[in-house]
C-alpha cells in the first residue's frame, strides 16, 4: 500500500525563540586575529617600551630634517673641535664641558676659548659638528636602511616565496637554486662592486639590501607555504576554482602574517648592523652625510682620548637594535600562540 | 769631480772603520744582551723581488736586506756600498763603479759586476713588468728597450771583469748617484733566480741577501717577519742591531696600545692620536717629500677659468686644515715641490720658488675672484665633485675641502660632492678624467725637484688635469738638456718653472705630510729620508731605556 | 637516498658554477687595472703584462680560460703579491680564520646551551629575565664595538691577555669572545624556546611521574630533542663566523682570509677576489647539504620535505 501524505507550509508552526539555545555563543567578544595579537603585546611590557623608543627616534629622526640635514651637515667650526660634551644645568664631570686629561678634569670649552653660553649636549668631532645632530642623522640613515629592507622584505621574499611553493615542481626548483645562488655570492662582493659601479652612498648600499636581504625570508615563506597548501580550507577553495592570486591573498597571506612578520623584525636589526658594518670598514655612505657605523667607526679611532666619540653612537645603536630585538621577540609571542607563554 | 772626491774620501772611511772594527771585535761581542728592534708596520710585504716590488714595504725591506752600488746615508747623502768607488767622465756621460771584492750574498756567491748587469737587465726587460722601470731613463737605450724597440743586452751596462762596472748614459742625469741606492738598481744573483724560478721573492727563503740584514720567517702573505744580523755582510762591524722584528697592525689603534704596553717600539699614528699625543717622549714628526695636490680637470669649462681655480685655492685655510684635520702632523704646502728636498745656496727650493699669493688664504678675495668667475662664464652656481681615496685621511680632507669651499662661495653659488674611493679606482678615472677635481698625493723618488716637477709637463699621463703651458715645457725640458750640466741655470729654470705652475694654479697644493710617529728614546740612530726608500737601520742601535 | 645525494651534488656544482660566472662577469665592471703604478709604465710594458696575465684576450676567452683553470684547481696568480698562486694565499690564510671561527661556535654554542637551559628550567624567574636581557644585549652590540672595548679594557689595562698578534691559544681568546657573543646570544635564545616546548611535553610529565631527578630529566630527553633546531643554525653560521670576521682580524691583527679578501677588492686583485668568493660559496653550500642531511638523520619527519626539494 502506498501512502502519501501532503505536507503543505500550514502544516509547520514556528517554535519561539528560546533563551536556552543562546549557550553556545561564546560571551567574550569577538576579536579578529589582529586585534587579539595587539591585546597579548599590551601584555608585554618590554615589547610596548621599545614600540616607543622606536616611534620617538622615527620622530626624532625624520622630524629633524628641518634642521639636520645636508647644508648643516656640511658646516664646519673648527675652533670647536672634539669638545666634550656640555649640557646647560648638569654639573656632572663628562657632562659639563670638562674631560679627563691625564688625572684631572680640565674644561676643555675654557681652554678651546669657547664662549659661555655654547653647548653642545654630545659634544663634537674633529670638524667642530655637533655630534647630536650627527647620531640623529646617522639614526634617520639606519632607520631609512631598515625600511628599505623591510621593504623588499615584503614585496619580494613574501611574494617569490609563495610563488616558489605554490608552484612547486620544477618551477620551485629553478626559483631554488637563484636563491642558493644569491646567497652564495658574499653580500660584502655585491656592495663593492655597487660602490664601485655606480656612486658611493646611500643608493647603491639600498641597491645592495635589495638584491641579498629578501632570500632569508623567500625561503620561509616557501616552506610554510608548501605545508599551507596541501590543508584542508587551501583545497577546498582550489575545488571551488578561486584563482591562485586570491587564495594567496585570502589564505595564504593571512596565514603567514605572524612568519612575515617575525621575520621581518629580524631583517631589520640585520640590516643595521650591515650598513653599519659597510661604513665600519670604510665603503659606506659618503660625506657630508653620515650613518652610526661611520661615527662608530670615528669613535674607534679615537677611543683612548676621546672615549664619548665611540660611547654615544654605540649606545643609540644598542638602544636601537634592543628596542627591535624586544619588539620582535613580543611579535612573535603575540602572533603564534604557540610560543607565547 | 767634486763627487767622484766626496765618494773616495767615504771609501776610505769605510775601509778604515771594517780595519777598526776588526780590531776590537772581540771586545764587542757579549758586552749587552741581544740588540732587538720591534717595528709595527701598517701593511703586508707583497714582494722581496726587487724588480717587480712597487709599495714601500717592499723597498724598506730590500733597501735594509740587500745593497747597491750605494748606499743613501743621513740627509740623503750617499754612501759607499757595494762599489768602494766612484768615477765620472768629464761629460758627466759614463760612470765607472769599482766594486769591493769582500761582498757575499747570502748564498755564498761573491757579489759581482756581473750581479747588476743582470739585474738592470732583467728590470728593464718589458717581459718582467718592473713598475719602476722608468726610473732608468737616461741610462743608454733604457726608453727604447722598455718600448720593445731594442734589446734589453743593449742596456749602456757593462761589467768590465769581476769588479769594474761602466754605466754610459744618453743625456745627464743630474741625481745618478741618488738613484743607485734605489733598489730598482740593486743587484741580483742570477744564479738565485734561475733556481727559484717562479717562486723567486715569494718568502724569505727564496730570495738571497747582500746587505746589512737577511730576511726571516716571511711566508709571502703572512703578518711577521724579522730582519736578522748578516754575518756575510761587508761592513757587519757597523750592524748593531741583531735583530728586527716586523708585525703587521692595520688598525693604528691596535698598534698604539702594543706601543703603550711595550711590545713594540716604533708606531706609525692616525692623525687625531698624533694630536693627542704631541709632545710627549717618543713623540717624532717625520716629513715625508709628498705633496698633497688638487688636480683640477682642465678639459671641464669652469676649471678652464683661471679666477675660479684662483678662488679654489684661496678659499682653503691650509694652516686651519693641516691644525684641525690633520692634527698638525703635516705642514701646509708652499708649492707644488716639497720642502727640504733640495738647496741651493743655503736656501731651499721650496723657498726660492714661494709664490704667496698663489697658496694664501684670503676669504673675500676668493669670493670676489668666484664671483667673477662665475661672470665670466655664464652661469648662476656650479656643481662638482671631489674625487679621492677612502683612507683616514683623504676622507677628513674632502670633508674639509667640502666644507670649506662651501663656506666660502656660499651654497647658493657652489655645490661640492665628494667620492672617496679606492686607491685603484681613483687612479683609473685620474688617468682617464672621469673627474672634477682630485686629491692627489705624489712622493719623491730621489731628492731631486725634477722628482715633481716633470709631472706636470703637457704629456705626462700623471698630469691628470691637462694643465697645459709652454713655457713650462720648455724650461722643464731645458733642465733636462741644455742646462743639465750647469747646476745654477738648471736650478733657475726648475724655479721658474715652479712658479709658472703655481700663478697659474696648475695644480692648487695643499699640504706636505708628515707621519706622527712614537718611537721609543732608547732606540737610536735609525736612518730615515724623506724622499725614496725612507728607512735605513744600517747603523741604528738600542741604548739605555 | 643514493639518489637524493647525487641529486643535490649535482646542483651544488651547479651553483658554484652560476656564481663563478656571475661573480667574473660583475669583477670585470670594477674599473681599474691591478698595476699599481700603470701611469709609469709604457704602453709596451702593459701590453706585455695584460698578455702574461692573460688580460688581452677577449672577455668569454678569459672566462673560459678561468672556468678551466678552475677544474683542474688552478686559480691563479695573484696580482697584489706578485707571483703567489692564489690557491697558496689562501691556504696560509684560512687557518686562522677557520680555527677563530670554529672556536667562537664552540665557545657560542656551548654557553648558549647552558644558558638557555638554565633560562627554560628557572622559566619566568629573575634568573630567566637576567638571561633574556643578557642575550638581546649579546645581540645588539656590534662585535666591532665589543672588540675594542675588550682590547681596551681587558689587554691593555689589565693585562690578562694579549692585545694583538696571532701565537698560541692566550692570543685566540679575546677575538674568540668577540666574535662568539652574537652566537651565544642567538643559541641561549633558541635553547630557552625549545627547552621550554619540550618540557611541556608529555613524555616529560612522564619522566616526571616516574621520579627521574631534575638534573636526569634535563640532561636524557629535554637537552637532546631541543637540540635539534640548533643544527640548522650551527652550519650556516659557521661560515659566517669563518669569513665574516674581518673587522675582528683587523683590530686583533690575525692572518685571516677575510681581512685579504677586502684588501684584494680594493686592489683589483682579480684572481684572489675569485678565489676567496668560491670558497665562501663552497663553504656555504657544502654545509647547507650537510646540515639537510643531519637533520635527516637526527630526525626522520623532515626527510619527506627534504625529497621535495
Amino acid at each position: 500500500m502506498e501512502e502519501k501524505m501532503k505536507l503543505r507550509p500550514e502544516d509547520f508552526q514556528a517554535l519561539e525563540v528560546k533563551e536556552e539555545l543562546d549557550a553556545e555563543k561564546i560571551a567574550a567578544p569577538s576579536l579578529t586575529f589582529t586585534q587579539d595579537a595587539w591585546r597579548r603585546l599590551k601584555k608585554n611590557k618590554g615589547a610596548v617600551i621599545s614600540l616607543f623608543i622606536i616611534l620617538f627616534m622615527i620622530v626624532v629622526a625624520f622630524g629633524s630634517t628641518p634642521f639636520v640635514n645636508r647644508d648643516t651637515l656640511v658646516k664646519s667650526q673648527p675652533q670647536y673641535a672634539n669638545l666634550p660634551a656640555k649640557i646647560p644645568g648638569v654639573n656632572i664631570n663628562g657632562l659639563n664641558g670638562k674631560a679627563k686629561v691625564g688625572d684631572a678634569w680640565v674644561d676643555k670649552y675654557a681652554q678651546a676659548g669657547v664662549s659661555k653660553d655654547k653647548y653642545f649636549v654630545m659634544g663634537t668631532d674633529y670638524l667642530g659638528r655637533s655630534l647630536a645632530q650627527r647620531i640623529v642623522y646617522g639614526t634617520k640613515i639606519s632607520l631609512i636602511v631598515a625600511l628599505v629592507a623591510t621593504f623588499f622584505d615584503l614585496t619580494i621574499g613574501v611574494t617569490y616565496g609563495i610563488v616558489s611553493g605554490w608552484k612547486g615542481g620544477r618551477t620551485d626548483n629553478v626559483m631554488q637554486r637563484i636563491i642558493e645562488v644569491i646567497s652564495s655570492i658574499p653580500s660584502l662582493v655585491i656592495v663593492v662592486l655597487m660602490l664601485v659601479v655606480f656612486k658611493p652612498g646611500i643608493g647603491s648600499i639600498i641597491l645592495a639590501i635589495a638584491i641579498s636581504s629578501w632570500t632569508t625570508m623567500a625561503r620561509m615563506i616557501r616552506a610554510e607555504t608548501l605545508q599551507l597548501k596541501s590543508q584542508e580550507y587551501v583545497l577546498a577553495a582550489r575545488t571551488l576554482g578561486q584563482s591562485p592570486t586570491k587564495i594567496a591573498w585570502k589564505h595564504l597571506v593571512p596565514n603567514l602574517s605572524s612568519i612575515i612578520i617575525i621575520q621581518t623584525m629580524y631583517t631589520i636589526p640585520t640590516a643595521i648592523f650591515f650598513e653599519a658594518f659597510l661604513s665600519f670598514i670604510g665603503i659606506g655612505i659618503s660625506a657630508p652625510e653620515t650613518s652610526l657605523g661611520v661615527l662608530l667607526n670615528e669613535g674607534q679611532k679615537n677611543f683612548q682620548f676621546l672615549p664619548y666619540q665611540m660611547w654615544y653612537p654605540a649606545i643609540v645603536l644598542c638602544v636601537l637594535m634592543i628596542s627591535f630585538n624586544l619588539l620582535g621577540d613580543g611579535l612573535r609571542d603575540a602572533f603564534d600562540p604557540k610560543t607565547r607563554r | 769631480m767634486k763627487l767622484a772626491k766626496l765618494a773616495k774620501a767615504g771609501a776610505v772611511v769605510a775601509l778604515s772603520a771594517v780595519f777598526l772594527a776588526a780590531c776590537g771585535k772581540s771586545s764587542d761581542d757579549g758586552a749587552s744582551g741581544k740588540q732587538v728592534l720591534n717595528w709595527s708596520e701598517t701593511a703586508e710585504l707583497p714582494s722581496m723581488d726587487l724588480s717587480k716590488s712597487t709599495d714601500a714595504v717592499s723597498f724598506a725591506q730590500i733597501n735594509n736586506s740587500m745593497e747597491g752600488l750605494l748606499r743613501i746615508g743621513k740627509n740623503s747623502k750617499t754612501e759607499p756600498g757595494i762599489a768602494k768607488k766612484t768615477e765620472v767622465s768629464d761629460d758627466g756621460l759614463t760612470y765607472t763603479f769599482t766594486l769591493r771584492d769582500n761582498a757575499k750574498w747570502s748564498n755564498g756567491d761573491k757579489v759581482t759586476a756581473k750581479d747588476f748587469v743582470y739585474s738592470w737587465q732583467r728590470t728593464i726587460d718589458p717581459k718582467t713588468g718592473s713598475q719602476y722601470a722608468y726610473l732608468f731613463d737616461g741610462i743608454t737605450n733604457a726608453n727604447d728597450i722598455i718600448d720593445g724597440k731594442k734589446q734589453p743586452s743593449e742596456l749602456g751596462i757593462k761589467a768590465d771583469g769581476d769588479y769594474k762596472l761602466v754605466v754610459t748614459l744618453e743625456k745627464q742625469v743630474p741625481y745618478f748617484k741618488l738613484l743607485m741606492g734605489f733598489p730598482i738598481f740593486f743587484p741580483q744573483n742570477q744564479k738565485a733566480v734561475e733556481e727559484f724560478g717562479d717562486k723567486y721573492g715569494t718568502a724569505s727563503k727564496y730570495a738571497v741577501y747582500n746587505g746589512p740584514f737577511v730576511l726571516e720567517g716571511w711566508t709571502g702573505s703572512n703578518l711577521s717577519w724579522k730582519l736578522k744580523k748578516n754575518d756575510n755582510y761587508w761592513d757587519k762591524s757597523k750592524v748593531k742591531l741583531d735583530e728586527i722584528n716586523y708585525k703587521v697592525n692595520k688598525s693604528t689603534t691596535t698598534a698604539y696600545n702594543l706601543y703603550q704596553s711595550g711590545k713594540v717600539d716604533a708606531t706609525v699614528l692616525s692623525s687625531e692620536q698624533a694630536r693627542q699625543l704631541k709632545g710627549q717622549t717618543g713623540y717624532l714628526e717625520r716629513k715625508e717629500a709628498t705633496t698633497a695636490y688638487l688636480q683640477l680637470n682642465q678639459t671641464k669649462e669652469e676649471f678652464k677659468n683661471l679666477k675660479i681655480r684662483q678662488a679654489i685655492s684661496k678659499a682653503i685655510d691650509r694652516d686651519q686644515f693641516v691644525k684641525q684635520v690633520l692634527a698638525g702632523s703635516s705642514t701646509p704646502a708652499k708649492g707644488f715641490v716639497s720642502s727640504g728636498l733640495a738647496e741651493r745656496d743655503g736656501k731651499d727650493f721650496v723657498d726660492a720658488a714661494y709664490v704667496k699669493s698663489a697658496v694664501d688664504y684670503d676669504e673675500k678675495d676668493a669670493k670676489k675672484l668666484f664671483e667673477e668667475g662665475l661672470k665670466e662664464l655664464g652661469k648662476d652656481k656650479i656643481e662638482f665633485s671631489v674625487l679621492s681615496d677612502d683612507t683616514d685621511g683623504a676622507k677628513k680632507s674632502t670633508e674639509f675641502l667640502q666644507s670649506a669651499l662651501t663656506d666660502a662661495f656660499g651654497s647658493d653659488k657652489v655645490k661640492v660632492n665628494v667620492s672617496n674611493v679606492p686607491f685603484k679606482t681613483r687612479l683609473a678615472r685620474a688617468t682617464s678624467g672621469d673627474f672634477d677635481v682630485v686629491i692627489s698625493l705624489w712622493n719623491a723618488d730621489f731628492a731631486d725637484p725634477i722628482s715633481f716637477l716633470d709631472l706636470m709637463t703637457s704629456d705626462n699621463s700623471l698630469n691628470a688635469g691637462k694643465w697645459k703651458n709652454e713655457e713650462y715645457d720648455r724650461l722643464i725640458e731645458a733642465s733636462k738638456t741644455t742646462d743639465a750640466s750647469d747646476p745654477a741655470k738648471r736650478w733657475d729654470d726648475l724655479v721658474q718653472a715652479e712658479k709658472i705652475l703655481m700663478n697659474d694654479e696648475g695644480v692648487v697644493p695643499l699640504y706636505q705630510r708628515t707621519q706622527a710617529w712614537m718611537l721609543k728614546p732608547s732606540v737610536k740612530n735609525v736612518i730615515y729620508n724623506s724622499s725614496g726608500v725612507n728607512y735605513n737601520f744600517k747603523e741604528a742601535y738600542i741604548s739605555g731605556n | 637516498m643514493k639518489k637524493y645525494l647525487l641529486k643535490r651534488v649535482f646542483y651544488m656544482a651547479l651553483t658554484l658554477f652560476l656564481v663563478a660566472t656571475i661573480t667574473f662577469f660583475l669583477m670585470k665592471l670594477m674599473p681599474g687595472t691591478p698595476y699599481s703604478n700603470q701611469e709609469k709604465m709604457s704602453p709596451e710594458q702593459i701590453a706585455i703584462m695584460n698578455q702574461q696575465y692573460g688580460l688581452d684576450k677577449p672577455i668569454w676567452m678569459q672566462y673560459l680560460l678561468y672556468i678551466g683553470g678552475m677544474l683542474h684547481g688552478d686559480m691563479g696568480t695573484s696580482f697584489q703579491f706578485s707571483n703567489q698562486p692564489v690557491s697558496y694565499l689562501i691556504s696560509s690564510r684560512i687557518g686562522a680564520s677557520a680555527q677563530l671561527g670554529i672556536q667562537a661556535m664552540i665557545f657560542g654554542v656551548f654557553f648558549g646551551i647552558i644558558f638557555g637551559s638554565i633560562a627554560a628550567i628557572n622559566r619566568n624567574t629573575w634568573i630567566d629575565t637576567g638571561v633574556t636581557i643578557l642575550s638581546i644585549i649579546g645581540k645588539s652590540v656590534p662585535n666591532f664595538v665589543l672588540a675594542v672595548l675588550l682590547q681596551y679594557y681587558i689587554a691593555l689595562k689589565l693585562g690578562w691577555f694579549p692585545i694583538a698578534d696571532w701565537g698560541g691559544f692566550a692570543y685566540t681568546v679575546l677575538p674568540t669572545i668577540a666574535l662568539g657573543v652574537g652566537p651565544l646570544a642567538e643559541t641561549s635564545r633558541f635553547m630557552r624556546t625549545g627547552m621550554v616546548d619540550v618540557l611541556n611535553s608529555d613524555y616529560i610529565e612522564l619522566a616526571k611521574a616516574k621520579g627521574l631527578s631534575k638534573f636526569q630529566i634535563v640532561y636524557h630527553h629535554a637537552l637532546r630533542n631541543s637540540l635539534i633546531p640548533l643544527v640548522t643554525l650551527i652550519g650556516p653560521y659557521t661560515v659566517a663566523l669563518m669569513t665574516g670576521s674581518m673587522v675582528i682580524e683587523n683590530i686583533f691583527s690575525i692572518p685571516g682570509i677575510g681581512e685579504q679578501f677586502v684588501k684584494s677588492i680594493m686592489t683589483n686583485d682579480y684572481p684572489t677576489i675569485m678565489g676567496v668568493t668560491m670558497l665562501f660559496s663552497a663553504g656555504l653550500v657544502a654545509v647547507i647539504l650537510l646540515t639537510d642531511i643531519i637533520y635527516g638523520i637526527i630526525d626522520p619527519r623532515i626527510r619527506l620535505a627534504g625529497n621535495e626539494g
